[in-house]
């Protein structure tokens, strides 16, 4: 029983049992913690990707003498089989439009949480209580961004693959004409392992 | 060498085996939801990270009676992705398979998966997301999908019936697929000896109602290791009386349209999970564990009666297969989420909008109330949507959190 045997073998032992680790990673890397759905990679892409399409397009174009065109974002629609984080997509997206578009473009929130402090101020300066007037009327909107998230997934045996098509589209709010539209998709394929179920 | 290799290969694949974590069921039971949620926590921060699927799951039921209804979502969500993953690295898998069956990640079978879909289901209806709520469902539809016997792979009503009041909520006319789905999955589980109702009040009218409750009655089965090496991972039930649960709407009773609808049996989504190939592969190490024990204690006692180079010989080939037999692990992986009930059924009323008092008692196997299982809770119907509540057999700990109506 030489030390040559027993030193590896114990050394795989405690790598074995080893611990865990925490680093900081590249967002745009792949995930080394896989499964199906959108990873991190593809709502970056995926925002980068509809800011820079939607700015290309010119449909949020200032006018010709210069008025600005507003919208909001309105919602993602799942009807995929993942559960997703709509805001982390749509705040993304939205922030990747303001930086593309600056100020070129009105971007409005319209939130419940931005309607109940825009009627709280409103009310606060018509009693007098903090400083300001309501001398403008809230903003209207041109525009609505939404979007939808579907999927199609495939299972036989140990394999399995799931493909998620997410679109996005801005109707004009006065005429529900659809502005512009774009999609993004992905498809991920899994093979089932010996020890898992 | 080779030889040699035996017994190491057995230690270091047996090393890192993880067991069932000691879930206090009892005070689970007992209704101290708080005491089970803080043991979990403290399972999911400093216990093994192999089973933090499990402790979340157990962590985020504890959360969700507690009304800590964003906790729950959240660990819930954890869990799944755990589960829902098929990814194992060659080191996992060769522990696994050389090793301890239980040194691997816990991911659940199908029906824990299913349950986890279930929970996650009803999170986002309360977060009010319905879209997100049946995009759990669809996804615990295709994990009870994964189990190994193909004629069991989609028997589970309460997963279709949900995604379609989802896509009933979100406007979707899908809806009704769902609810087809929901009925044929009912008559199938029915039809192969799970606890139920072939007429379900519940799926014979699957849309209706404005007060939509469900009740998680009972105990979840119970996995354990049988056979000569433990070899086999069986399920047994777990004792509770709890079997039905029985309504009264603002005092009154609502007759036999008051008592609750079984919409899964989850000892029988358990039960029918079919073999797999670790079954296979545990066998054989049984096999092998068994045959090599006897063969070195053959050799080793041969090895004691002769002398000389053969004796030397005998004693350390009996001595390296005793070790091989004892170090090889042929245990099935019994880890379970413990704190599932054994069956969730529901109950569907359309009653005016406006505030309404919900009484519930739980009924034992002969029909009799158990007094301190009794549950009350109040509720505000909306003019327009629905109103959803979750009771468990428990001793009342919490006050249960209505689920917002649809818009």
């Amino acid at each position: 029983m030489s030390i040559r045997f027993v030193l590896p073998t114990f050394l795989a032992l405690f790598a074995a049992c080893s611990g865990t680790r925490d680093a900081r990673v590249n967002p745009d890397a792949p995930d080394t913690v896989t499964g199906t759905g959108l990873q991190s990679q593809d709502i970056r892409t995926m925002a980068q990707q509809m800011a820079a399409d939607i700015k290309a397009s010119g449909v949020l174009a200032p006018g010709k003498e210069g008025e600005r065109v507003s919208f909001y974002i309105y919602e993602i629609k799942n009807d995929s089989s993942d559960v997703i984080d709509k805001e982390i997509i749509l705040t993304k997206l939205r922030t990747e439009l303001a930086k593309a578009m600056g100020r070129q473009v009105k971007i409005l929130d319209r939130s419940p949480s931005a309607n109940d402090l825009t009627d709280a101020e409103r009310r606060m300066k018509e009693r007098g209580q903090v400083s300001g007037t309501n001398d403008r009327k809230i903003a209207g909107s041109d525009f609505v961004l939404k979007g939808t998230m579907k999927s199609r997934d495939r299972q036989a045996g140990k394999l399995k693959s799931s493909y998620v098509l997410v679109t996005f589209e801005l109707t004009d709010l006065v005429t529900q004409e659809l502005a512009w539209t774009n999609d993004y998709d992905m498809k991920t394929e899994s093979e089932k392992s010996v020890i898992n179920r | 060498m080779r030889r040699r290799c035996v017994p190491f290969a057995g230690l270091l694949a047996a090393a890192c085996a993880v067991g069932q974590p000691a879930i206090p069921l009892a005070t689970f039971v007992a209704g101290d939801v708080a005491a089970v949620r803080a043991f979990a926590a403290q399972q999911v921060a400093e216990g093994d990270e192999e089973n933090r699927a499990l402790v979340l799951n157990v962590q985020a039921q504890c959360d969700l009676l507690l009304g800590n209804t964003d906790e729950a979502r959240r660990a819930f969500e954890s869990a799944g992705q755990i589960m829902g993953s098929w990814a194992a690295s060659g080191g996992e898998v060769t522990s696994a398979l050389i090793g301890s069956e239980s040194s691997k990640t816990y991911k659940g079978d199908p029906y824990e998966k299913a349950m986890n879909a279930f929970y996650l289901c009803y999170c986002f209806l309360l977060k009010g997301e319905p879209d997100n709520a049946r995009a759990a469902c669809k996804r615990g539809i295709l994990m009870d999908a994964e189990v190994e016997d193909e004629k069991f792979q989609a028997d589970n009503a309460l997963l279709f019936w949900l995604a379609g009041r989802m896509s009933k909520l979100m406007g979707s006319p899908d809806d009704v697929d769902f609810y087809k789905e929901a009925a044929t999955a009912n008559a199938f589980a029915i039809e192969h000896g799970a606890r139920g109702d072939a007429q379900n009040r519940v799926l014979a009218d699957p849309a209706a109602g404005n007060l939509v409750l469900l009740f998680e009655c009972g105990l979840g089965p119970e996995k354990y290791a049988d056979g000569i090496q433990d070899e086999l991972a069986r399920f047994r039930p777990r004792p509770h009386p709890a079997v039905r649960a029985r309504v009264s709407i603002d005092g009154r009773d609502l007759g036999p349209s008051g008592v609750s609808a079984i919409l899964v049996d989850v000892d029988y989504q358990a039960r029918t999970l079919g073999g797999t190939a670790m079954e296979g592969i545990r066998k054989g190490k049984a096999i092998f564990k068994t045959a090599s024990t006897a063969a070195g204690v053959v050799l080793l006692s041969q090895a004691a009666k002769d002398r000389g180079d053969s004796a030397r010989t005998q004693a350390i080939a009996g001595g390296a297969l005793l070790l091989a037999g004892l170090l090889t692990s042929s245990s099935a992986d019994i880890r379970h989420w413990p704190t599932l009930p054994s069956t969730v059924q529901a109950l569907t009323a359309n009653v005016p909008p406006g505030e309404h008092v919900i009484d519930v008692d739980f009924l034992d196997a002969s029909g009799r109330p158990i007094p301190s299982l009794r549950q009350r809770a109040q509720t505000l119907v909306p003019q327009k949507g629905e109103s959803w509540h979750l009771f468990r057999s428990l001793p009342r700990v919490a006050p249960v959190t209505p689920a917002p109506g649809s818009p």
